[in-house]
């Protein structure tokens, strides 16, 4: 589950951020070499919430740091995402089912020890364990056995879908044909671990050593982690400066501050106190920022088997077309944002514009007539969201649409946070509208559907269960080619719109800014800065 | 400042600078009686602040605040639901007089309407300090020994605590709790009621100390002495004779504290945890002004111009009372 709590940089200020200021501590960043490789750079970053562990990071306070450390069998095209081979020499299939994986000779950790097959199956097995509690354990639900290992008393430690061959070879076997395996293969989670994570994971995850391009240097509770370039890199897609420091920021603002200051290189976002009338721009200057759509997908969800007053489709489809969406990314985002046309979003492999048609556009006269015809709707309707992301705007702007166009009394309701959320969600205790956001795991439509739609997937909060759904998907795991899967995937797409039990809202957008120091800053399409690829000036 | 319970003394030895107050009521006595007029004190007082300036601009100010928040709709033609996304961050006109907010909201009437909370609040709160610290003040003073020795080391203990620290720590627990001894504490009156009980549990200290050294200063006076010779019981004593001239440093501090928990109550409301949306409060105005600060200043300006004229407003109330009750400043 990688759900969103996010929106964007969070304004909101909150006791914590009042009473606690950004640590400061001294940077020495003026160790600018003129060239093009080479020099340090300074990055915001923020706390990560667990210890480093690959298989243990789904937040992108300790992911950004793992991203430059560590080196996985895919590497994703920073330009177009498309999966590079990065450790793996090759992973082959011929039924989608058993994968091949052979990987590079000579590919060195960074304590010098070679990395072979073995510490691929040690690492996913470690992190699939149930009794481990890895929050990237469920990466690994494609792969045989992994219902008995995951098991939170789970006895059985190995998946019985990972062999290892030889020293270079092992192979996966998935329980049903996953046509796009490989391309998932590039996540931090199937990111290999040394040997000596094993003696001690707890002790590991403060001084990670991993094959990455950059190795682990040294880690300020709470000021700053520092990386620096890794001399015996094998890989292809080094770095170019030779340190990074990833300096700690508690909130948006503080870290921008910083950036206009000349203490930091680069932030991974623009907070929206600088986002109004495109202040930035001005603030940073030409050739200093960029905007780059990103991977996520913002929506509203609903579970019509526990409101029973959501239960026509035509309401549903009411409330969808009562809401003005490009007017709210351009008012509440300042265009930070795209208005969405369909469930997956348009930066991933499979992607088809327009498959949620007429109904996410604002269109106040045919809401009416819908919700006329769906029996209309009585009393309150609550958008519930969590107040720790800043969506107090936006969610207030969508009640407020959604009331004007099509009169339903909707009140944007906070909850403390987003855990919260979610733990009601589960208990199916949420009426109304919940806020909910999704970013890719890996750049495949797959991805924006079987873990939010399948009946019994982790983020399915929706009590959606179609039995054509599941067939289609089935279906496309098992096709032959990426294309034909791509195609039934879109199909599985159109029963969703059919049953409309999420409403789409808008895409992200990545908006990065940087010092006059450093060139070449490229976003990755899950919306970080590629931190190797930046160059010193 | 334990046990002076015959304590006669001009300055009592207590800290806090409210307690400077103390030898008001008895120099006002003094006075009155070296007058030889029939003149109460309260009637003296008010003589001198008919002629305060200060008085009536500050009364005018907080009659207008008043109505604001008991009849809004009669400043304002604007609904307060009424919003227009189009129209968001609009400066200052003709249709909008103080402009729009980001959800396109007219700032003018959400700033009327926003008073209703800080005035509750305040009010709410003054009166609840006012009347637990008198009360406390009142007995430790008047019955002394250990339940003055209790009361003053308890009202020791509460002083201690910072009260926006407080407030920060109570309300955030209560956030999530739907209801506090079986009063639902969620909702419009639910969180005025939250924050009102916190200013009111950590604040009646001050005022308990100055009512305690106010009657300790009056107990002994011949007035006193000569009831409780007649046999008048403790409590007529207190109600005819003590009360009336121990109580009015209580309300020039107490005046003067509503405005200041107004800008509290403001405070804790921007910090996120008193008032929530969608209740308007100018706490919650001014935490929405603060992400468009730089682009939109007048989203934040209007609200927090609103607050300063209304703390003002009772901060000059309670000067000119104060000035009004203290013989010695005129």
């Amino acid at each position: 589950m990688r759900v969103k709590s996010r929106a964007m940089a969070i304004a909101s200020i909150s006791a914590v951020a009042l009473l606690a200021t950004a640590c400061g501590g001294s940077s020495d960043t003026d160790s600018t070499s003129g060239g093009t490789a080479g020099g340090a750079i300074v990055s915001g970053g923020c706390n990560p919430e667990n210890p480093l562990v690959a298989g243990n990071t789904a937040e992108t306070c300790g992911g950004d740091v793992l991203d430059v450390l560590t080196a996985k069998l895919i590497h994703y095209n920073p330009e177009t995402a498309q999966p590079e081979n990065d450790i793996a020499e090759s992973i082959e299939t011929k039924d989608n089912q058993t994968f091949t994986v052979k990987i590079k000779k000579g590919y060195k950790f960074h304590d010098g020890t070679e990395v072979l097959a073995k510490n691929f199956v040690d690492a996913w097995n470690y992190t699939a364990f149930g009794p481990n509690g890895q929050q990237g354990g469920y990466f690994f639900e494609p792969v045989e056995g992994f219902k008995e290992v995951s098991d939170p008393k789970s006895k059985v430690k190995k998946l019985s879908g990972l062999k290892v061959v030889d020293d270079h070879t092992f192979t996966i076997k998935t329980t049903t044909p996953v046509s796009n395996l490989p391309l998932r293969l590039g996540y931090t989670a199937f990111a290999p671990q040394p040997d000596s994570f094993f003696d001690d994971p707890e002790a590991f995850g403060k001084k990670p050593v991993a094959a990455g391009p950059y190795k682990f240097d040294s880690w300020e509770e709470n000021s700053a982690i520092v990386v620096s370039k890794f001399d015996d890199y094998s890989g292809d897609f080094g770095g170019n400066s030779d340190k990074i420091t990833f300096k700690i920021f508690q909130d948006a603002d503080a870290e921008y501050t910083a950036l206009l200051a000349g203490e930091i290189d680069v932030v991974r976002q623009i907070p929206p106190s600088a986002l109004i009338d495109n202040k930035f721009k001005t603030d940073l200057g030409d050739g200093r920022y960029l905007e780059k759509e990103n991977s996520t997908f913002q929506f509203v969800g609903m579970n019509y088997h526990v409101d029973p007053k959501l239960k026509n489709v035509k309401v549903r489809q009411a409330i969808s077309m009562a809401i003005d969406r490009p007017t709210i990314v351009k008012q509440i985002f300042n265009d930070a944002y795209t208005p969405a046309t369909g469930w997956v979003s348009p930066v991933v492999d499979g992607y088809k514009a327009g498959a949620c048609g007429e109904y996410c556009e604002f269109n106040p006269e045919k809401a009416k007539k819908l919700l006329k015809e769906g029996g209309g709707y009585d009393g309150k309707l609550t958008l519930s969201y969590n107040g720790d992301g800043g969506h107090k705007e936006w969610t207030q702007a969508v009640c407020n649409s959604v009331k004007k166009s099509i009169g339903i009394d909707c009140v944007a309701t906070p909850s403390v946070d987003f855990k919260t959320i979610l733990t009601k969600l589960g208990k199916d205790e949420v009426k109304g509208l919940f806020r909910m956001g999704w970013v890719m795991d890996y750049p495949s439509i797959e991805n924006y559907l079987s873990p939010i739609y399948g009946a019994t997937a982790s983020s399915n909060y929706y009590g959606y269960d179609n039995a054509a759904f599941q067939k289609k998907m089935s279906e496309a795991g098992a096709a032959d080619t990426p294309e034909a899967a791509n195609k039934l995937y879109q199909e599985a797409e159109g029963l969703i719109a059919k049953e409309f039990t999420t409403i789409p809202l808008w895409y992200g957008k990545t908006i990065i800014g940087w010092s006059d120091k450093v060139t070449d800053v490229k976003a990755t399409p899950f919306g970080n800065p590629d931190l190797a690829a930046i160059k010193v000036k | 400042m334990t046990d002076k319970t015959t304590a006669q003394g001009a300055t009592p030895g207590g800290p806090g600078n409210d307690e400077a107050d103390a030898t008001t009521t008895r120099a006002a006595v003094v006075a009155e009686a070296a007058d030889g007029t029939s003149r109460s004190l309260t009637a003296d007082a008010f003589r001198s602040l008919r002629r305060n300036p200060f008085f009536w601009i500050s009364s005018a100010l907080i009659v207008i605040f008043m109505l604001m928040a008991v009849w809004p709709s009669l400043f304002t033609t604007y609904d307060l639901g009424f919003n227009d996304l189009s129209r968001s961050r609009e400066t200052p006109s003709g249709a909008h007089w103080f402009g729009t907010d980001t959800q396109g909201a007219d700032i003018y009437t959400r700033t009327v309407y926003g008073a209703r909370a800080s005035i509750l609040v305040g009010v709410l709160a003054t009166t609840g300090v006012l009347l637990l610290g008198s009360l406390l003040g009142l007995i430790a003073g008047y019955v002394g020994g250990w339940v003055d020795t209790l009361i003053s080391r308890l009202g020791d203990i509460f002083f201690a605590i910072p009260l926006l620290l407080v407030g920060i720590i109570f309300l955030s627990s209560l956030q999530d709790t739907p209801t506090l001894l079986g009063i639902p504490i969620q909702g419009y009156f639910g969180v005025i009621f939250q924050v009102v009980l916190v200013f009111v549990l950590f604040g009646w200290p001050s005022l308990m100390r100055l009512m305690r050294s106010s009657v300790i200063q009056v107990k002994p006076n011949d007035y006193v002495q000569a009831a409780r010779a007649l046999g008048a019981t403790p409590m007529r004593i207190i109600r005819r004779h003590v009360l009336p001239n121990a109580m009015a440093p209580a309300i020039v501090v107490a005046t003067i504290n509503l405005g200041a928990y107004i800008a509290a109550e403001a405070t804790l409301s921007f910090l996120g945890i008193g008032l929530r949306p969608p209740t308007v409060s100018w706490g919650v105005m001014i935490n929405d002004g603060l992400t468009p600060l730089r682009a939109s200043p007048h989203i934040l300006f209007f609200p927090a111009l609103f607050l300063s004229i209304a703390v003002l407003a009772f901060i000059m109330l309670g000067d000119a009372v104060r000035d009004a009750f203290d013989p010695k400043s005129r």
